[in-house]
């Protein structure tokens, strides 16, 4: 059985995680991560979009409690997030698949350890199993379209 | 000089569409003599291979109503596809898959496992369940099939344009009819209603303070909600921020909150998705605990936020 790689994407607020560094030089260190200006910049449909688009989760990285650039950025992300859990946990979309970690990195070499340890758990995980019901298109409707 | 062919038609749908088109009222009789209706099967006796025998084209407009989940509704849909130059999706259902795509939460099998053999008031000895196809004495019975998913019309069909609402008010009925009688029709693929969100018109905007801060989220039932005031001041769910206007504010003026029958506003997918964003910018917590409690105060989120529009939400929407 070949290997599962998860596919993880990974936001990052532009204060609090990696200033300091090269953002190029780490980008290579890192699939699919999207430094942000603040993690309240993040709307709900950039994450569900995540999803549709192939991802099997999201981690975002915000500022510590209290420390907003834009005062209340990382607690709008909080709320965000938890809403998203309770939304998308019956369209298949398990909780752990979203998280939310805020705390202070500005060299950012924390980031790809974080996005390796959530990638562990979502290897366990597995696949995400997003709207499997929809995958499935009605047999004569591929047949219209010209499919098999 | 032959009157234009109009069908109007219903796929998965209660009859409440069918119903807001008798609710034109006398404005029917002037459709009725500016137009031949074709097809109508909820008032009219026509038969869909009169249909059939059509040329392509040959009908100037079919009004369609409800969600396709069965393979004679999307029999149904093509056929009116084929001879039609115009198929207006009419209704909550047909724009976006309406209440009846909260199935889609839920799978086929567990549908028919409900409703055939586990809800009690169901006697059924024999584990008997609806098949396409039976042989009895030596004959074929044939049934539609019931597809793992619930469609919006415009997953199975091109559609021309979109009259949102459950149902459509009549006078947003009378305009799609008057702009396609004297060919006044906006480009391809619009919705025959106003772009902006329900809070720009509703008449309790101004009872809105500046800033919107909830620690407490009621459902309606659960208390006595001030007519005249914003419900999201009150901590109601009212999905008005993110849903278009046009409805007349139906639900509004007899005090319940705005539910989304109409849709995301011009220019967004999916409705569901901005208000989280909204509900999340308007709760006065800090705390994971504080967020956990209130937010849990919310009864099935996935339900209330795509009451009508799941089908066409961004994960639940087909895919090729």
């Amino acid at each position: 059985m070949s290997e599962y790689k998860p596919k993880l994407v990974c936001f990052s607020c532009k204060f609090g995680w990696g200033y300091l560094t090269d953002e190029a030089a780490l980008s290579s260190k890192i699939e699919n991560w999207i430094p942000i200006i603040c993690t309240g910049k993040i709307d709900a449909a950039h994450v569900i979009n995540a999803f549709e688009e192939g991802a099997d989760g999201i981690l975002i990285l915000g500022c510590p409690e209290g420390d907003c650039h834009y005062q209340d950025g990382n607690y709008e992300a909080k709320k965000r997030v938890y809403i998203l859990h309770r939304l998308l946990e019956p369209m298949g979309i398990e909780k752990e698949r979203i998280k939310l970690e805020l705390s202070i990195d500005p060299e950012g070499r924390r980031i790809p350890q974080l996005v390796k340890e959530m990638s562990k758990e979502l290897v366990k995980l597995g696949p995400c199993r997003k709207a499997k019901a929809a995958e499935k298109m009605p047999r004569e409707v591929v047949k219209a379209r010209g499919g098999e | 000089m032959t009157k234009p062919k109009v069908a109007i038609c219903w796929l998965g749908s209660c009859g409440g569409c069918d119903e807001a088109v008798v609710d034109i009222n006398e404005v029917l009789l002037r459709v009725a003599e500016a137009v031949d209706i074709i097809l109508w099967p909820v008032a009219l006796d026509f038969k869909y291979d009169s249909i059939r025998g059509l040329k392509d084209g040959e009908i100037v407009l079919s009004v369609v109503n409800g969600h396709v989940r069965n393979s004679e509704q999307e029999e149904i849909a093509n056929l009116l596809r084929e001879k039609s130059q115009l198929v207006l999706a009419f209704g909550a259902c047909a724009c976006f898959g309406g209440t009846p795509g909260l199935a889609n939460l839920t799978t086929k099998e567990d549908i028919f496992n409900w409703v055939y053999r586990d809800a009690p008031t169901v006697v059924n000895p024999n584990g008997n369940y609806p098949q396409v196809s039976t042989h009895v004495n030596g004959k074929e019975l044939t049934l539609p099939e019931f597809y793992d998913h619930v469609y919006a019309l415009n997953d199975i069909i091109d559609v021309d344009y979109y009259l949102p609402g459950c149902p459509p008010p009549p006078y947003l009925v009378m305009y799609a009819v008057s702009a396609v009688l004297e060919n006044k029709l906006p480009p391809k693929g619009s919705t025959l209603a106003p772009q902006r969100a329900l809070c720009d018109t509703c008449k309790r905007n101004k009872s809105k303070p500046d800033r919107l801060a909830i620690r407490e989220i009621k459902r309606i039932h659960e208390v006595e909600a001030d007519p005249e005031t914003c419900f999201l001041a009150q901590g109601i769910i009212c999905v008005g921020p993110a849903t278009r206007d046009g409805c007349g504010e139906a639900c509004m003026n007899i005090n319940i909150p705005c539910r989304g029958c109409f849709g995301p506003v011009e220019g967004v997918v999916d409705s569901g998705a901005k208000f989280v964003s909204a509900l999340a910018s308007i709760l006065d917590v800090q705390s994971e605990e504080e967020i956990t409690r209130i937010v849990d105060q919310i009864v099935d989120p996935a339900g209330y936020l795509y009451r009508f529009s799941l089908p066409a939400s961004i994960l639940k929407k087909k895919r090729g």
